[in-house]
């Protein structure tokens, strides 16, 4: 299947996923239903499992899905924001080259010729996208967005504090997009005071959430049949399974952990054992019960009255525990071992130092250890101390389905992924431009006229554009620069061949040098191949976001000479001074909800277009600017009146251009580095959509990459 | 890996309930709750072609978990009711129908659902803080100091069975059993935490309901041949008991992950029946009556006891353990070597028992909280359908234990909250239309809705054409025969309330249940008198009604608010 269009097509399924997601979006959202192939049935707000339960076979679409789960696992929130803001940017981009497309095809080109020309001016878009999100858009957002910022932590002290009432809205709008209205409320009430429950004091938050964050199974439970307000936070550990055998007990209850069984085995693995008469079997018999007895009692005398352990037990250590007033707890998951250890800072017990009758360190006191029956079902209780500062809390919610109790749980897990992230710093860094005087402006062009090569587009060949450098004025010089735009640039000597051939790294060239080198004129070959496409997977994304700052070299096309070969001229430019900047996010950033940073900075994009000079970034940024309205479009789609879309926009816009302060209807925060984090990763699903101009369909089991390097090492 | 397959893309429909299909499914199951509800319901049979036993039921839980439904909506709704009942065993009927009214209802109003769900939302929690306050007309404290109330709440639940096929005199026979079984679970003497004992149902099926029996201790059943072998059984004191937990046949231990290896000529077996005949010699000369097992006992340990005037008894299984345990007042044993003396249990009695055509060995604990109820019924259907009502009734008095009142029943809890709730939402509404901008014709629809619905589980319990009336003061439940005359006089048709608490001989004024009347202030504060004297009430369940109308709400929010049904077809 050719995909010409590709950006037409991607239109199409990012219009028919928009109308499924923009129900669903924020906090008038609706439920969706998702049923699964063995009959569960699973409520959903939550876009990414949306475009998961929905196993999407179109290319474009899958694309998108594998964008958005990637953006989810980086941020745990805004997959719907995501499609819908890609739709708008597609819907933006189509707006534009419509215009463009008539005269295209009013021309007698064959059509591989047209597709191709296509792709490259669609590449061409890609590019300059990329260019923008990379170079201006911190800089928009650090120079102009940033004064609008709140913070959650309280500003008044010194030190950080996190600000309840704050945190408080922050979660409701979380839970307003995740799960069903009516327990929004009572879902950001839980989540709040299990989050304060659990932390010790006020600098132990970050730790407290990547605890919370990574056993969060381990610390919560679902029960179906009761409603949701029933759910409750537990002081303690609870596990989610009986006492082998219980002995109430008082004072000081000390617990050990035990990975492998208690009672002795015949043989080990790897060994043999030889039974020479039925004396011997006997008395290996009774040494292995008597060492039983023996160990217990030791654990006895070492006042310890709880045995946890991570595998299952003879019968014979449950009943001499049992003698021993010792209780015990079997078949502990490694995760909840791992999160007492992490809690209490108890290791496991080495066994065979168990029998000697010196001190058992590896002990930990505990508040409590009793039976928890909850609907008929029994649990293990514990009042594990902690020794850092995470409280341990359980938390148990309830809710008449399965369903329903899962996607509170799943909204629980996102909210504090939310959280984690929030309380990081991102990290933004840009140019800064001092005088770009010189900046030729080039629009997009396209070279019409070029007659181009034949390329012979093989079913899995696909043209290429490789960039061919060429300096002639000064062909000593030996270049190294980092390869932005495209996808693999070649550093080729041609014709005149003097200067060395230079392969493509991300070293970074110090400005001196760069400076001195003014600009003239370089001629940059742009050359088609027919290209094999087993390379060309390493991401562009991944790359500028790495080098985005040593970015020093910013290629324009002009028209072609008419040269026998395809030949066009480009002119080199530096951008002569240039200062790096190197900015933050700060943690805990946030602005109100209801669209407020989407039409923020639609209006410092507008208001950045203006002063542009290049007409290409112009129209980058004003598409982007409008593609932003279209989320805030949707959440006010059912107010009327004074709070209607329109009403709003006005309403901001003028009093961003009077300088007075913003009033929003609404009272919940959002985070601003998740919204600013999901426009990147938007704008990287974007370019990738337009560079690419063909799918190959291949109808055989997707195989298993070996990395050739580990193998080796093997 | 070869036989792996492309996933199929789902298949995704909008706005799902508007659908015909759906509403007529709906319709369908409403009509199946509705029939069977209360104590003149209809019987269902569940027939499948493909065999197994037959079905009669009119309770939801055997009801609907042999009903297989496919459409995703009535999946939730289903499964909703189902974990209800798993957590409450009562008032499923009650949580589904009034889901599907509610369901039915608004669809019926045309408002969005956004503004349904939240006016829900809120004339529920009027609804539960009615009911959990003081002033609540509907809720009886229950005095633990008289059975009498106890009593009305174990008849009431099983009255609302008709699928047991009991006659008046077997229903207050059984009600008394239940009463007395669950009596006998409390311990006498508790320090801080109460725990509850609990009653083994032992089945007796082919006898007349009048031989049921409750006995304190636990019935271990085995053939005749078997009881005649332990027979006589020699009197002492008290009888000492080892029960245990590891297997007495003489196989072998988990040996490890290497290998064992045997030289010619050792027979394992042979050590391993040495050690349990050893075994055996210490039970004997620790002077132990009776010897329990879970697992199998060895044919030679068992001949060896049985000789030296042990009683050993093997298989109990694992259900039995734990009441076991309680009875002889140990832990079980878990090793065949080297027991402590202290590990043996005792029970006051041992006697043989005999039950109808089955033998049984009853131990008589000194003071513990098993009891076993012998539950008879005439053929197989029947004994299903009281077994589940008998749990049902035992759990409803836990509940009921744990939060010490009831509800009035037949109707008049649902019928008196209606009329609350109407009175409260036309008199104050600004407490709910204060925050979320609602205005004064968005609540009246939706309290009408809420109302009806509820209104119309309570009619649901008239399924003989009767008429079905409130009256103005109580704002009780009230039904007359289908055979009216035209002009009637209500006070001499209509004898007393649904839960039997007034008569009709007040001055009452009554109006249809389906026509419109002016919102009225229902009695609150139930009079003490009332409470006390009367005898004959239809109760139900504070816990598992107040859980049953939370859920219901919740649920048919839950479904109300479905934008898509995706549905995956792999």
């Amino acid at each position: 299947m050719a995909a010409a269009g590709s950006a037409e097509a991607a239109l199409q399924v990012a219009e028919a996923l928009e109308t499924i997601v923009s129900r669903c979006l924020g906090p008038e959202g609706r439920q969706v239903l998702c049923t699964k192939p063995t009959g569960e049935v699973l409520l959903s707000r939550d876009g990414g499992r949306l475009l998961g339960a929905l196993h999407l076979e179109h290319p474009a679409a899958r694309l998108v899905v594998a964008y958005v789960s990637s953006h989810l696992r980086k941020t745990g929130d805004g997959a719907k924001t995501f499609v819908v803001f890609l739709c708008h940017l597609l819907r933006g981009l189509h707006a534009m080259t419509d215009g463009e497309q008539d005269s295209l095809a009013s021309k007698h080109m064959q059509t591989h010729r047209r597709r191709w020309k296509n792709c490259c001016r669609w590449k061409l878009i890609s590019q300059s996208l990329l260019t923008f999100q990379t170079h201006r858009l911190d800089y928009i957002v650090d120079r102009y967005l940033s004064r609008h910022f709140g913070s959650i932590f309280s500003s008044s002290t010194k030190e950080r504090t996190l600000c309840r009432s704050s945190l408080e809205s922050l979660l409701a709008a979380y839970f307003g997009g995740r799960v069903g209205r009516n327990n929004c409320d009572f879902m950001s009430r839980l989540t709040c005071d299990y989050f304060f429950k659990c932390m010790a004091c006020e600098r132990g938050s970050e730790e407290v959430l990547d605890l919370v964050d990574d056993y969060f199974v381990e610390l919560s439970a679902g029960v179906t049949g009761l409603p949701v307000s029933d759910s409750r936070i537990t002081p303690g550990l609870v596990l989610p399974r009986d006492f082998s055998v219980y002995r109430p007990a008082d004072g000081d209850i000390r617990i050990v952990i035990v990975t492998e069984t208690v009672q002795p085995l015949f043989s080990t693995s790897g060994s043999e054992f030889i039974l020479h008469s039925e004396a011997q079997f006997q008395t290996s018999q009774f040494w292995i019960i008597e060492r039983t007895k023996a160990i217990m009692k030791h654990l006895q005398s070492q006042n310890i009255k709880l045995l946890l352990s991570s595998v299952k037990q003879p019968d014979s250590v449950i009943y001499y525990a049992g003698l021993a007033g010792i209780s015990v707890v079997e078949c502990l998951s490694p995760e909840e071992v791992s999160l007492i250890q992490r809690i209490t800072g108890l290791s496991p017990l080495a066994l065979p130092h168990a029998s000697s009758q010196d001190e058992i360190c590896n002990t930990v006191l505990v508040k409590f250890c009793k039976p928890l029956t909850f609907r008929s079902k029994r649990y293990v209780h514990l009042g594990v101390i902690s020794t850092s500062s995470f409280i341990p809390h359980y938390v148990v919610l309830c809710g008449p389905v399965q369903g329903l109790v899962e996607q509170h749980r799943d909204a629980l897990h996102g909210a504090f992924k939310m959280l984690r992230q929030l309380l990081k710093d991102l990290d933004l860094n840009y140019l800064i431009q001092t005088s770009d005087q010189n900046h030729t402006s080039s629009p997009l062009v396209y070279n019409e006229s070029d007659p181009l090569p034949e390329v012979d587009n093989g079913s899995i060949q696909r043209p290429r554009q490789d960039t061919v450098l060429r300096n002639k004025s000064k062909p000593a010089k030996t270049q190294t620069y980092s390869d932005l735009v495209v996808p693999s640039v070649e550093l080729e000597t041609c014709i005149p061949c003097s200067a060395p051939k230079v392969t493509p790294t991300g070293t970074y060239q110090t400005d001196e040098t760069l400076r001195c080198f003014s600009p003239t004129k370089t001629r940059i070959n742009g050359d088609n191949e027919p290209f094999i496409e087993s390379n060309s997977a390493n991401s562009t994304a991944e790359n500028t976001r790495r080098e985005i700052s040593y970015e020093n070299l910013q290629i324009t096309k002009i028209p072609g000479k008419g040269n026998l070969l395809p030949v066009r001229e480009k002119s080199l430019e530096i951008y002569a001074p240039q200062g790096h900047c190197f900015s933050t996010i700060p943690a805990g950033c946030v602005l109100p909800v209801g669209g407020n940073f989407e039409i923020l900075l639609h209006y410092y994009l507008l208001h950045y277009a203006k002063k542009c000079q290049q007409s290409e970034e112009t129209t980058v940024s004003m598409i982007i600017a409008n593609a932003l309205l279209g989320v805030p479009k949707i959440l006010y789609k059912s107010k009327k009146g004074n709070c209607s879309f329109p009403q709003i926009y006005v309403r901001t816009l003028h009093a961003l251009q009077t300088h007075q302060p913003m009033v929003s209807s609404q009272t919940g925060l959002e985070s601003v580095a998740g919204k600013y984090q999901l426009l990147t990763s938007v704008l990287q699903c974007l370019t990738k959509i337009l560079t690419i101009d063909l799918v190959i369909n291949i109808k055989r089991q997707p195989q298993e990459i070996y990395d050739q390097d580990s193998e080796e090492e093997v | 890996m070869s036989r792996l397959e492309a996933k199929k893309p789902s298949l995704c429909k909008s706005e799902p309930l508007t659908s015909e299909r759906v509403r007529a499914t709906l319709c369908v199951l409403k009509g199946i709750l509705t029939s069977s509800y209360g104590p003149s319901g209809r019987l269902k049979q569940v027939h499948s072609s493909f065999g197994g036993c037959v079905c009669t039921t009119s309770q939801s839980s055997a009801l609907l978990s042999n009903l297989p439904v496919t459409h995703p909506i009535l999946k939730i709704l289903t499964t909703s009711m189902q974990n209800h009942v798993s957590c409450f065993r009562d008032c499923g009927l009650f949580m589904a129908i009034l889901c599907c009214n509610l369901i039915e209802n608004v669809q019926r109003t045309g408002l969005t659902p956004t503004t349904v769900t939240k006016l829900n939302q809120h004339l529920l929690s009027l609804c539960t803080s009615y009911l959990k306050s003081e002033s609540c007309g509907c809720r009886i404290l229950v005095d633990f100091s008289s059975p009498q109330t106890l009593l009305c709440l174990v008849r009431s639940i099983i009255t609302s069975k008709p699928a047991c096929m009991l006659t008046r005199e077997e229903r207050d026979h059984l009600s008394a059993l239940i009463l007395r079984a669950f009596l006998l679970t409390i311990p006498e003497n508790t320090k801080d935490r109460l725990i509850l004992g609990n009653s083994i149902i032992v089945p007796l099926k082919g006898q007349r309901v009048l031989d049921s029996c409750v006995l304190p201790g636990i019935l271990i059943e085995m053939s005749e041949i078997q009881l005649m072998k332990i027979l006589p059984i020699k009197k002492s004191e008290a009888f000492k008991v080892a029960l245990f937990c590891a297997s007495l046949s003489g196989d072998l231990s988990d040996t490890g992950e290497g290998t064992v290896v045997v030289t010619y000529g050792v027979s394992l077996e042979n050590a391993v029946l040495e050690q349990l005949l050893s075994l055996g010699r210490q039970l004997v000369s620790d002077h132990v009556d009776l010897v329990v097992c879970q697992k199998v006992i060895h044919p030679s340990l068992k001949q060896f006891l049985s000789m030296h005037r042990v009683i050993a008894i093997d298989r109990v299984g694992v259900a039995l353990m734990e009441p076991l345990s309680k009875v002889t007042g140990t832990q079980p044993i878990g090793s065949i070597s080297s027991i402590s003396p202290s590990s043996y249990g005792s029970v006051k009695d041992l006697c043989p028992a005999k039950f109808g055509f089955k033998h049984f060995l009853h131990l008589i604990p000194y003071e513990a909280t098993i009891c076993s109820l012998l539950l008879c019924n005439r053929n197989d259907t029947a004994w299903d359908e009281l077994k589940l009502t008998c749990q049902t009734a035992l759990h409803v008095l836990q509940l009921t234990i744990k939060e010490p009142c009831v509800l009035l029943g037949g109707g008049c809890t649902e019928t008196h909250l209606a009329a609350y709730i109407r009175h409260k939402t036309c008199n104050e509404p600004e407490s709910i239309l204060k925050d979320d901008g609602f205005t004064q014709t968005e609540l009246q629809l939706s309290t009408e809705a809420f109302c009806s619905a509820l209104e119309s589980v309570a009619g649901s319990l008239e399924h003989d054409g009767g008429e079905i009336l409130t009256d103005m003061k109580y704002g009780h439940f009230w039904s007359a025969h289908a055979e009216a005359p035209s002009i009637v006089n209500w006070p001499d048709l209509l004898s007393r309330c649904g839960c039997g608490l007034y008569n009709s001989q007040e001055e009452l004024h009554w109006s249809f249940l389906k026509s419109t009347r002016h919102p009225f202030v229902p009695q609150t504060y139930l009079p003490h008198e009332a409470t006390g004297s009367a005898d004959n009430l239809t109760l139900d369940c504070f816990t598992a009604k107040l859980s049953g109308l939370q859920v219901a709400v919740e649920t048919a929010n839950l479904i109300l608010d479905l934008s898509y049904v995706i549905e995956d077809k792999n």
